[in-house]
């Protein structure tokens, strides 16, 4: 259907949320060992098939069985460890220091409140009645509940803690000594959580809300225009074309891609339709994904792939799609300027997207367009670029297959790259998305230029200088004085005025963060700790095209006895954009 | 006209929202960019019955703009404003519009008419024009009637007025969103942007909107959802993305209908009068169910209507095989207690809360210092120690100087020179044209003077599939585990040991 986890398939990237909340990243294989740890190993094949968003609990090992079976823990079981006695606010009364019910309570299989059965207590001086090397005892031969009934029962002093305290220390010995994880999907927003965690830096330190306003304020959409009477024919101007700076490790690209349709492949979500159920679905994945390998490219097929350019951009798979050096597609890409020899886009191999092991069925096969800088500005300095030499046909023929193969293989990587950079010279891309290390200062005056009119320009920054000076280099006193310096006829100081500051409109700087809170009846608060770092600030401007000659702005010039010229250049309401011809 | 019927058929035309043409065109939804904030969307026209000689003219407060000068132009393009005679325009009424002057030099933008010198007449037009105009309404703006019956004119050719510009723009779900009126309260880009963003919506999901509102989230989630248009792709077996909107209040169903219409979104949106609270989610017998992968609650009571998304009835409105991902919207605490009180009890997992703080960042240059003095914008005052000791040694030596001129006055003598206040305001002024201002001073950042520090409190939940007996027997037969447990193959008494 239309989500593409709708249940676990073979050779996916997942991750488990263990008791601890940390995330731990599998990639799933048919017939093997899933090893958690210390909470146990299991089979592979116990997940494969099952829904995503279900915890499991591993059970303890039976029948001589080498590794552990798992039970489903239902929603129902896993919220009624948190009773929560309605607490709707008409109903809320009671004086309001007594909680309103009691939360944390252990539930067990059969849905039985533990807590209420003190038939385990033990009488005892000491707080904690059990000895460590008891509880390791317990460990061995118990299953997670049986110890935390029997640590709380040899807990004295229990009774005598508030509830809350009684909760929180429940919840802690649940979170210890259950055996529970839970299977969530790879999608950006765990990706972001597991990443930042481990290896912030590697995404710059970009959250979930910062990379939700990127795309917004990018403007980040699917652009296939199938089905419309009139296909527009070549154009240079829009298409769904995004350029893309990237050092988050392929995140933004991995984002824009999701929104464009490109991240995930179609092939799942018509099997599903097709079999109308996700679990036979998964009879036919039991041997592996059979993945379609293209044929040996031969000369024929490339002379007929160059002439179907009005390629529709939502069916990225053609068979004769080549593994290596595909002709890139022309409507709704993304273009990934980068500045090593290829493209740092690690984090699309969980995505099914490595170009280790090209993937003709993957959409970004075809429709992300990597390039590099010295390949943008001075592509006669690559030798990427560089036609290969051309051999007339009766001379390859008389060739060994291997240095054919080689020859076609360099034709068509040439073929690729001059494509690639040709068009993104061009330029008339929809929106600019830089979420890099570069000074964006030295990224904008090569990039702006390449973006059409009404484009959206987006940049991630983790701090907030880099930002401001670009703010700055397109601020209206620097516009002003652009103009007022065209006017004269002069050409401005490339000092003062690394960018042309008539191009942007609205330059705008935010920045947003998500503010976690607890929410238990009567114990409603914000949470007392979070993740500090970098705040992360966004840049969002629209390209625009200016008039030529100059314009006088008009508004509310404050003071009505201000003299015009005056008004017009520094206060208008408007951003003032003085001619010299105008005030002459 | 009844909220739920449904307006001529779906419009054929892809949605400039998600397709904007190379140029301007007519009959095209544009965003008129008049300074930050203040943004106009307007449906471009060739022709128009306001009585205007020019044809179509939206009038603003920084100019007019006959609508000929906008089309046909590059997007972005920054446009002058026009003389436009909005006075007369009543008197002359639409029987006897002025004849067409020259119809020859009717022209494009590129080429408006000569300038006008005359300064008289030039004040003129632009006090006329200063009218603002700006409807209260963009959906009142949009619904201006397209000339019906009248004999084609051929508009008047419009002259550049002396000042005044904006921007043309492609309409996004950001700018309609700015350029809304609060026909109630609006989710704003930081909001929905992440709302979407954990929701999961991608192109093909289907999403639930309940509370549509100005229509603000029903835009962004067009855009997050749309992956081509359903008429088209009934051959291929690919889901379509597709947004089911519902709104009780009748009046605001009708209007954003007639938007979703007038942008093309209404093959990408199902919009439905109902109060979700009482009468659920399920459409008519003729249309299949949702299936919703997302649910989207800006409801005064969520729980409400929560009841109706359920798994248990094979009519539920959700998406059977896979998750189903929930935003509510609440601004109030109690709302989000009793919301997250419900999904506890009704089989909902990772649920969670939390607010969006956003803020937007002003930067400029801060110029302190005595040479500032009497400049706007800046803080005139000593801007470090060796300039307020040389301000002090200043005040000193005039006063010494002060003391010898009455010294020299009473036995005649030569007097010196003293700088007035004024004299020293003149000279900064002076100075002033010569400097860069746009790099002096210090460079600084601080937070909008307005800060939008409540919006709502945003839960989220997910319900995932059901998993029946049959299912985790089927799955287990296609995933057999006996030869990896290596133990006796025999125990096949399902997974409970």
């Amino acid at each position: 259907m239309s989500t593409p986890h709708t249940h676990i398939l073979p050779n996916t990237h997942l991750f488990l949320r263990l008791p601890s909340d940390l995330l731990k990243l599998i990639e799933i294989k048919p017939n093997t060992i899933i090893d958690v740890g210390k909470l146990g190993s299991f089979p592979s094949n116990l997940l494969l098939g099952r829904p995503y968003y279900f915890t499991f609990e591993i059970l303890d090992k039976v029948n001589n069985e080498a590794y552990s079976r798992l039970r489903v823990v239902t929603p129902s079981e896993l919220n009624a460890e948190v009773v929560t006695e309605d607490a709707t606010p008409s109903e809320s009364r009671g004086d309001p220091g007594t909680p309103v019910g009691e939360a944390y309570d252990l539930v067990g299989e059969d849905g039985t409140v533990i807590m209420k059965n003190n038939r385990l207590t033990i009488d005892d001086a000491s707080r904690q009645a059990l000895s460590q090397q008891e509880i390791e005892e317990l460990k061995k031969s118990a299953g997670g509940k049986e110890i935390i009934q029997k640590i709380l029962a040899g807990h004295a002093a229990l009774d005598e803690k508030t509830v809350f305290a009684k909760a929180k220390y429940t919840l802690r010995k649940t979170k210890k000594y259950l055996k529970r994880f839970t299977v969530l999907p790879m999608d950006l927003g765990n990706l972001i959580d597991y990443v930042i965690v481990k290896e912030a830096p590697r995404i710059m330190e970009l959250r979930e809300e910062g990379l939700g306003l990127m795309m917004a304020w990018g403007h980040a959409h699917y652009s296939g225009t199938d089905g419309m009477e009139e296909k527009t024919a070549e154009q240079a101007v829009g298409g769904g074309r995004w350029l893309v700076v990237d050092d988050t490790g392929g995140l933004v690209v991995a984002a824009l891609a999701e929104r464009m349709d490109l991240l995930f492949k179609h092939e799942r979500q018509q099997d599903n339709a097709a079999q109308g159920n996700g679990v036979t679905a998964t009879l036919n994945g039991a041997n592996g994904i059979s993945h379609h390998q293209g044929d040996e490219p031969d000369a024929e097929k490339r002379e007929q792939r160059t002439d179907d350019n009005q390629e529709v951009s939502d069916t990225p798979v053609k068979p004769t799609s080549h593994l290596d050096f595909p002709i890139p597609a022309r409507t709704n890409t993304v273009t990934l300027l980068h500045p090593a020899v290829q493209p740092n886009v690690s984090l699309l191999k969980y995505f099914g997207y490595d170009t280790n092991q090209p993937d003709p069925l993957n959409p970004l096969h075809t429709h992300l367009k990597p390039l590099s800088w010295l390949q943008l500005l001075h592509p006669e300095d690559d030798v990427t670029y560089r036609e290969p030499e051309r051999e007339p046909d009766n001379v390859l023929r008389n060739w060994k297959s291997g240095k054919r193969g080689t020859y076609w293989k360099k034709r068509r990587r040439w073929e690729r790259c001059k494509a690639i950079v040709d068009e993104t010279r061009q330029g008339g891309f929809d929106g600019l998305v830089i979420a890099s290390n570069m000074d964006p200062a030295s990224v904008l005056p090569h990039t702006v230029p390449l973006v059409r009119g009404g484009g959206h320009i987006v940049i991630y920054c983790p701090a907030p200088e880099p930002l401001v000076n670009v703010m700055d280099l397109y601020s209206k006193e620097r516009r002003t004085a652009y103009i007022t310096h065209l006017s004269k006829g002069e050409t401005p100081d490339p000092v003062d005025f690394p960018v042309d500051p008539r191009l942007l409109l609205a330059p705008t700087m935010q920045t947003s963060r998500v503010r976690e809170w607890q929410v238990l009846p009567g114990r409603t608060h914000p949470m007392m700790t979070s993740r500090g770092g970098p705040e992360g600030y966004i840049f969002t401007a629209r390209r625009v095209v200016p008039l030529e000659g100059g314009v006088q702005a008009k508004g509310n010039f404050g003071g009505r006895k201000r003299k015009a010229a005056e008004a017009a250049g520094m206060e208008g309401d408007q951003v003032a954009v003085v001619a010299g011809a105008e005030e002459g | 006209m009844a909220a739920d019927e449904p307006l001529e058929a779906p419009s054929k035309r892809p949605s400039p929202f998600f397709h904007s043409t190379p140029l301007t065109g007519p009959d095209s939804l544009a965003i008129l960019h008049l300074k930050r904030d203040s943004l106009l969307p307007l449906t471009l026209r060739t022709t128009a019955d306001e009585g205007y000689a020019e044809g179509a003219v939206t009038n603003t407060r920084f100019g007019s703009f006959p609508h000929s000068t906008l089309l046909g132009t590059e997007w972005g393009t920054q446009i002058r404003a026009s003389k436009v005679d909005t006075g007369s325009r009543g008197r002359k009424g639409k029987q006897h519009k002025e004849p067409p002057k020259d119809q020859g030099e009717r022209s494009g933008p590129s080429n408006a008419a000569s300038k006008d010198s005359d300064s008289s007449k030039k004040r003129k037009a632009d006090e006329s024009s200063q009218i603002d105009d700006v409807p209260t309404s963009p959906a009142k703006k949009l619904k201006q009637p397209p000339q019906q019956n009248e004999q084609p004119l051929v508009p008047k050719a419009a002259v550049e007025a002396g000042s005044g510009f904006c921007h043309i723009l492609p309409p996004t779900p950001e700018a309609w969103t700015s350029s809304l009126d609060h026909r109630t309260q609006v989710v704003y880009t930081p909001d929905y942007s992440y709302i979407l963003q954990r929701l999961r919506a991608r192109p093909g999901s289907t999403i639930i909107e309940a509370g549509a509102g100005s229509g603000s989230f029903t835009h962004a989630a067009a855009r997050a959802v749309f992956n081509g248009y359903p008429s088209s792709s009934s051959t291929s077996t690919q889901h379509s993305g597709k947004v089911y909107s519902y709104e009780y209040h009748e009046p605001r169903v009708a209007t954003l209908r007639q938007e979703l219409h007038d942008h093309g979104l209404d093959s990408i949106v199902h919009l439905t009068h109902r109060d979700v609270c009482n009468k659920g989610f399920a459409l008519d017998a003729s249309t299949p169910p949702p299936r919703a992968d997302a649910i989207f609650l800006d409801l005064p009571a969520p729980w409400l209507a929560l009841k109706h998304l359920t798994r248990s009835t094979p009519s539920a409105p959700l998406n059977p095989s896979g998750p189903t991902h929930l935003c509510t919207f609440s601004p109030c605490i109690e709302q989000v207690t009793a919301t997250v009180s419900f999904l506890r009890k009704n089989h909902w997992t990772e649920i969670s809360m939390c607010e969006v703080q956003h803020k937007r960042i002003d930067v400029r240059r801060d110029r302190v210092g005595l040479k500032e003095e009497g400049l706007r914008g800046v803080n005139a005052s000593a801007a470090s120690v060796e300039e307020a000791i040389q301000r002090l040694r200043d005040v000193e030596s005039k006063l010494s100087v002060y003391h010898e001129n009455r010294a020299a006055a009473e036995e005649g003598g030569q007097q010196k020179k003293i700088q007035s206040k004024a004299e020293r305001l003149e000279k900064i002024k002076r100075e002033a044209e010569g400097r860069k201002m746009y790099k002096e001073g210090n460079l600084v950042q601080r937070t909008e003077p307005e800060v939008r520090t409540h919006t709502s409190y945003l839960v989220f939940a997910v319900l995932p599939r059901v998993w029946g007996e049959e299912d985790e027997r089927r799955c287990a037969e296609a995933w057999p585990v006996e030869e990896v447990m290596g133990g006796e193959a025999e125990n096949e008494d399902g997974k409970k040991a």
